[in-house]
């Protein structure tokens, strides 16, 4: 089965025709999508302006991260809930959106590099330099997620 | 002047019609409205949960009000400064819009929010770091609904039409 019949298919799943059947459907569910990117982005950006040396001083980076990692999580989860509804919704038309391709890719590498590079940052005793590269690259990653996201109804 | 022949005039102006017709003026000052969301949102949520006892136990209230302030008004300005922006490009579509003014009852309420709560809650977090009382819980899950609906009456703005 081709990526594109998959795709084709999830158009028609129960629950794309949930997703295209009240009016209030889309916007409920792309709503939870903003709280949802909201919580991980913004408790990322926290720990992420600590590693800058620009904000938040008071605590590390480390006890920053550890109290914010299941926050940071749970809107994980809720935009991996809440995106696949809204691409089952238009799979195909979204499969050939540019805007989406590019959204998706700096999701994979924000992930990514969010459990690994950035995990470790904040984990042991890096240098600073290090620190304010991984902060700074983590926001830069999830700013084009945002960015590649509001673009896709545009493009 | 009457209200339609002011929106009409906005319309008119180059900057309404550069943020309208241009294809990345929209866009980008729409992405700097999330980003605002976010970081102001970010903060907000992280702010709530620790008053709520659910979040960030092991900081202080004051030690979070006090670090999160500057990068909370930075995101607010973010998103009002985009917000007006965005606004400004299609006025008449926003004045017919219930969603739009819903959202702006509900910005009201949060201007509303500041002044009941600012003396009791905001203004002096250290008397909340032994332990916070009845009405700072009541402040942050008020602060929670207005921002969820915040959110909800914006994103229903583009399905009204």
């Amino acid at each position: 089965m081709s990526a594109l019949s998959f795709f084709e298919w999830l158009t028609t799943s129960p629950w794309a025709n949930a997703m295209n059947g009240p009016e209030w459907a889309f916007p409920v569910v792309q709503s939870l999508h903003f709280m949802g990117f909201a919580l991980s982005i913004g408790t990322i950006a926290i720990v992420d302006l600590r590693l800058l040396g620009w904000g938040m001083r008071r605590q590390t980076a480390a006890e920053l991260a550890a109290d914010l990692e299941r926050w940071t999580l749970l809107g994980f989860a809720v935009m991996l809930i809440t995106g696949p509804l809204m691409f089952s919704a238009d799979a195909v038309r979204y499969h050939y959106n540019p805007s989406f391709q590019f959204k998706m890719t700096c999701l994979m590498v924000a992930l990514l590099f969010h459990y690994t590079i950035h995990r470790r940052a904040t984990r042991s005793e890096v240098s600073p330099i290090a620190a304010k590269l991984a902060g700074g690259v983590s926001l830069a990653l999830w700013t084009a997620v945002v960015a590649g996201g509001r673009m896709i109804a545009f493009v | 002047m009457s209200i339609v022949s002011t929106l009409e005039w906005i319309e008119s102006t180059d900057l309404s019609t550069t943020i309208r017709e241009g294809a990345l003026p929209y866009p980008i000052i729409g992405g700097i409205h999330l980003l605002g969301i976010a970081l102001f949102g970010g903060m907000l949520l992280a702010t709530d949960l620790r008053l709520l006892g659910w979040a960030m136990q092991r900081r202080r209230v004051s030690d979070l009000v006090e670090q999160f302030r500057p990068w909370k008004q930075l995101g607010f300005v973010l998103v009002v400064a985009s917000g007006l922006l965005l606004a400004w490009a299609e006025p008449q579509k926003l004045y017919r819009s219930p969603a739009f003014w819903v959202k702006m009852a509900l910005f009201a309420l949060v201007g509303v929010h500041a002044l009941v709560f600012r003396a009791g809650v905001y203004e002096n977090p250290a008397r909340l770091d032994a332990a916070v009382t009845g009405q700072a819980k009541l402040a942050a899950a008020i602060s929670l609904l207005l921002w969820a609906g915040l959110i909800v009456s914006g994103r229903l703005i583009a399905f009204d039409s």
